[in-house]
């Protein structure tokens, strides 16, 4: 089996080389065998919920590349609540840069986006998009949306690919200053973005249904909180990509009931696994999913858990339900990712707090400015609160920028680390009880 | 003083307060501060920003919200520096009415900031008066009888255009964010507002929204003028996405330029730009103006030694390279007459005067025998005696066509870059794209890896074709690529399969560079490398056609030097 599989990726890998038109199909046509996969054998070592999150997310992407009138090209902050009402689904760039990781392709399309002449120090998610849609594997969709949140890429990429490919997009503005007259600008950009849309593409709005989205919305982030708590208690074994993953979720599906559903199964379910007695990470930034010391480390290990990442709740209040645009645009400018890094930081802290994790660890990715540039500030922040704190350098697609020589010393060291300090700790505790004891 | 950096920022209302503005403009030396309060990848012009603030007395500075970079400069120097006054000014992508409105609103509240921190305090009337004396500048200064190049991409710093003015070419426009002047409007009711408008309504830069304007007068532009220098700034993504759509649709030589406001990149933007001015059609290569041969004057056939043959003259080129230095006697009837290759020292002057003793004693020749000699390669302009200097981009040009005319791409890999070349039937370069400031894939990274295989350099290339098993050598970096053999030997794996792993690795560097180029065939392989037999053959494999290399590779620069002498000597007689 595993020999078959290696064989139709290789086979299609060659072809999207050879011959990128001819190569999207099978490409395709591979997800959907994937889908299957997880639906039918999914992986055994992790819990029930994470191979239903899996399942989900391969049904999404692959059902949507299907039908090329579907979806719209997205970044991961594109508004999908908007998109759901139009009958759109939103395919992110950076994740579908990710599947196509399935076919071991980054390296090909990351080289040939640098060849024409893009910076190789940009972040990999977009040259490897900007590669495979140059190059003529992927074909245009119809329309594409992205926001100025939350990095220099995402209107160079966008506005790029219109150049190039003639895929028109509409860039939403999001301001740096969380008040209202930012809130006024960003909602009547969103309002403009919404009507621009449904003529263009000739769908119908309904401002009903955006309510009903953002009410179901509320909903599962109440249900993600709640998972997070109990993620702390639980092993609930899952992978680094089980993060993305879940990420994938809170930014593309938001608002739709299954993924509420899932998210409320996944809180039942976890109730059913053992103590939880490893150490507790909240991880800051991506993950390379495919970097092996870390999958050694971290998946499905009874030692070290994850517990939540900024990238998954980037934004923790409630929508008001009443005024859907005013409630997205304030969702958007209240993103950790906006606006200063002090605000980040504080929104880390109060997230370490409620959290309550043994360690942080920070990944800074290849490019990504805006997260590396304050790396620095939050891990002072951090030792403030006398919480450990890693800052890990690689990349989160591209291999050849994660050097596991470099990050295994690291990690391995860090973790050491936190070891001792917390038999140090029970120690104190033990010689206090005797103490008391004794008295 | 207040210091800012972007154009967007609203330096006219400060100045109306009597603040002394000053645009930061960082050339250091070092990055020491930057990189242990940001990350080592954040865009070198922020990071330079940081350690002239640190180092000089501001009052404070003005930033805008224009790029990620620099919106982390902004956290870490707020938290640095909390006396100052550090302010960022959330600035709208969208310049219509709506962005117009907003900016105007974020203005106010600086001005409010400002106030409060300085105690001086705004008036509208004298911003406005101060915008009616002001005027607007015309952008396009063509030249007829000079070279016109145009700027374009990121800001670009005083020594790129101290270069292009020491070369006498003119500058017919810069649109870089620097190089524009400002779009003043004077509104008389609502100065504040007219000033707003003007200010977004400026030549819209990669952060806004509205490019379409950009492209229509790049095009225009760039169409009036013999070359086009796109400049980018290390770490700092946005403008090489227009770069790479230029590319495609400019019909006039571009040269993308890429700094990082260190004081040591000035050698480096020097050699890109002086290939780049020699390989425009209008050019020629220049005069260095330097003393030595010149004004002691070539005598040409006055000595006649043992094996000269009467009243010939002879032509000298010399390549100073990082590791070698190289050089070549020819004659007239472009004949070689001897070469001779040295170890660079640690002065390339000193290197150059025993090579020069070196090759004439092997040419049987003497000083005043030598009518005109050419200095190419990183340390051309440290050799006195040489009459001209020319870069050796150009040079390897013209040798690699002296030695096979058929060639159209060059892959020249020295000790400390690699270049790739693209010629035309004449031999003239086309374009040109160079790796440096990165050992991977250079001389340099493959006598390391020697070292670390305690292999010597010479066997290193015999031991990859012995290979059987190919290793993937995934690093780009080569201190990364060093711990990873480390790591391949720990692991016991075959000398042979972790050399061919590294030539491997140099063969996919050595495509990217020739893709940019442009895959023109013939292929050429020159430089020191091109004698190692592993590297040459991952190459070809990795192009898919043979490359012809010269008996001796690492002389086709200083053969292009000395062809260069000897038309430049027929030109003066």
């Amino acid at each position: 089996m595993a020999n078959v599989v290696d064989l139709y990726i290789d086979y299609v890998k060659k072809q999207a080389i050879s011959q990128p038109e001819k190569s999207w199909d099978k490409m395709v046509l591979g997800f959907q065998a994937n889908k299957l996969k997880t639906k039918l054998l999914p992986k055994k070592d992790i819990s029930k919920g994470y191979q239903k999150l899996e399942s989900m997310m391969m049904s999404f992407v692959a059902d949507a590349l299907l039908k090329e009138e579907s979806y719209v090209w997205g970044n991961i902050f594109a508004p999908c609540e908007i998109m759901e009402c139009l009958g759109l689904h939103t395919l992110s760039i950076e994740c579908l840069s990710c599947y196509l990781t399935g076919y071991h392709l980054e390296d090909y399309f990351i080289d040939f986006s640098q060849n024409s002449g893009i910076a190789p120090t940009l972040c990999s998610y977009h040259k490897t998009f900007v590669g495979a849609a140059d190059s003529g594997v992927i074909p245009n969709p119809a329309y594409a949306v992205t926001t100025s949140l939350s990095c220099d890429g995402n209107l160079n990429t966008f506005r790029y690919l219109e150049k190039k490919k003639g895929v028109p997009f509409t860039l939403l503005d999001i301001p740096y200053e969380a008040d209202e007259a930012s809130v006024e600008y960003l909602a009547d950009q969103l309002k403009e973005m919404t009507m621009k849309m449904a003529d263009r593409l000739g769908k119908k709005f309904e401002e009903d249904k955006l309510k009903e989205v953002l009410r179901i919305e509320n909903e599962t982030r109440q249900e993600l909180k709640r998972f997070f708590q109990l993620q702390k208690e639980h092993f609930y074994p899952g992978e680094l990509i089980s993060q993305l993953y879940l990420m994938m979720g809170t930014h593309l599906l938001m608002g739709r009931k299954d993924f509420l559903e899932l998210i409320r199964f996944m809180n039942e379910d976890i109730r059913t696994y053992p103590k939880f007695e490893g150490k507790r990470i909240l991880w800051v930034h991506l993950l390379p999913f495919y970097q092996e010391t870390l999958r050694s480390y971290f998946n499905s290990s009874p030692d070290y858990q994850i517990l939540a990442s900024d990238i998954i709740m980037d934004f923790g209040g409630t929508l008001d339900t009443e005024e859907p645009f005013r409630a997205l645009a304030q969702k958007l400018i209240q993103n950790i990712f906006n606006g200063s890094y002090e605000h980040k930081a504080d929104i880390l802290c109060g997230l370490a707090d409620e959290l309550k994790p043994d360690a942080v660890i920070h990944f800074c990715h290849w490019g990504c400015k805006q997260a590396s540039g304050g790396s620095i500030l939050l891990n002072e922040r951090m030792q403030e609160k006398n919480i450990p704190m890693l800052i890990l350098d690689g990349d989160g697609i591209d291999k050849r920028n994660s050097h596991d020589g470099q990050i295994k010393t690291r990690l391995e060291a860090f973790l050491e680390m936190i070891q001792t300090e917390s038999k140090k700790q029970t120690q104190i505790r033990k010689a206090e009880e005797m103490e008391g004891t004794a008295c | 003083m207040l210091g800012y950096i972007c154009k967007y920022a609203p330096v006219e209302v400060l100045e109306s307060m009597g603040v002394s503005m000053k645009r930061i403009e960082p050339s250091v030396t070092s990055f020491n501060q930057a990189d242990v309060l940001m990350h080592p990848n954040v865009c070198s012009f922020a990071k330079g920003v940081l350690e002239d603030v640190l180092e000089n007395d501001y009052e404070g500075v003005l930033l805008t919200t224009c790029c990620d970079s620099i919106r982390r400069l902004y956290d870490v120097l707020k938290q640095k520096l909390p006396d100052k006054f550090i302010y960022i000014l959330d600035t709208p992508r969208i310049n219509k009415d709506a962005g117009i409105a907003l900016y105007e609103s974020r203005i106010r509240a600086m001005i409010k900031a400002y106030e409060e921190f300085s105690g001086k305090t705004f008036s509208e009337e004298k911003l406005g008066e101060l915008l009616k004396e002001r005027e607007d500048q015309e952008n396009l200064h063509q030249k007829k009888h000079a070279v016109n190049i145009g700027i374009l991409g990121a800001r670009a710093d005083e020594s790129m255009k101290s270069i292009l003015e020491e070369k006498g070419v003119n500058v017919a426009f810069d649109l870089t964010c620097t190089g524009l002047a400002r779009k003043l409007l004077y509104e008389k009711d609502a100065p504040l507002t007219g000033y707003t408008r003007g200010l977004l309504g400026q030549f819209p830069c990669m952060r806004m929204e509205e490019a379409a304007n950009r492209d229509r007068l790049i095009r225009t532009y760039a169409d009036s003028v013999d070359g086009v220098l796109y400049h980018t700034v290390q770490f700092c993504d946005n403008y090489s996405y227009e770069y790479a759509w230029l590319k495609e649709i400019l019909q006039k030589p571009m040269l993308l330029l890429e700094t990082d406001n260190t004081k040591q990149s000035y050698g480096q933007i020097l050699t890109r730009i002086e290939a780049f001015l020699e390989s425009l059609p209008k050019n020629k290569p220049h005069k260095t103006g330097q003393t030595g041969a010149k004004d002691g004057g070539p005598v040409i056939g006055k000595k006649a030694g043992k094996n000269k043959e009467e009243n010939k003259m002879y032509v000298l080129g010399i390549d100073s390279g990082s590791t070698s230095t190289n050089a070549v006697i020819m004659d007239e009837n472009r004949k070689l007459i001897s070469f001779s290759v040295v170890r660079t020292g640690a002065k390339s002057g000193e290197s150059a005067e025993r090579i020069l003793k070196e090759i004439l004693k092997k040419a049987n020749l003497s000083r005043e025998d030598i009518s005109y000699i050419v200095s190419t390669g990183y340390g051309r302009v440290s050799i006195p005696f040489a009459d001209e200097n020319v870069t050796e981009i150009s040079c390897h040009g013209r040798g690699a066509h002296y030695f096979n005319p058929a060639v159209r791409t060059i892959l020249d890999i020295g000790g400390q870059d690699s270049k790739g070349i693209r010629l035309n039937e004449k031999g003239e370069v086309v374009d040109f794209v160079m790796n440096d400031k990165c050992a991977a894939g250079t001389g340099r990274f493959l006598e390391m890896i020697a070292r670390t295989l305690e292999v010597e350099i010479d066997e290193l290339g015999a031991i990859a074709l012995q290979s059987k098993t190919d290793i993937e050598i995934t690093s780009m970096c080569s201190v990364f690529a060093e711990s990873e053999v480390i790591s391949l030997i720990a692991n016991n794996r075959e000398k042979a399969d972790i050399a061919n792993g590294i030539c491997r690795a140099i063969a996919n560097k050595s495509y990217s560079l020739l893709k940019r180029v442009g895959m023109e065939p013939e292929f050429m392989m020159t430089g020191g490398v091109a004698k190692n037999p592993g590297v040459v053959r991952a190459v070809e494999e990795k192009i898919g056609a043979k490359l012809y290399i010269c008996p001796e590779p690492e002389i086709v620069g200083a053969v292009g030097a000395a062809l260069y002498a000897l038309e430049q000597w027929q030109n003066e007689r």
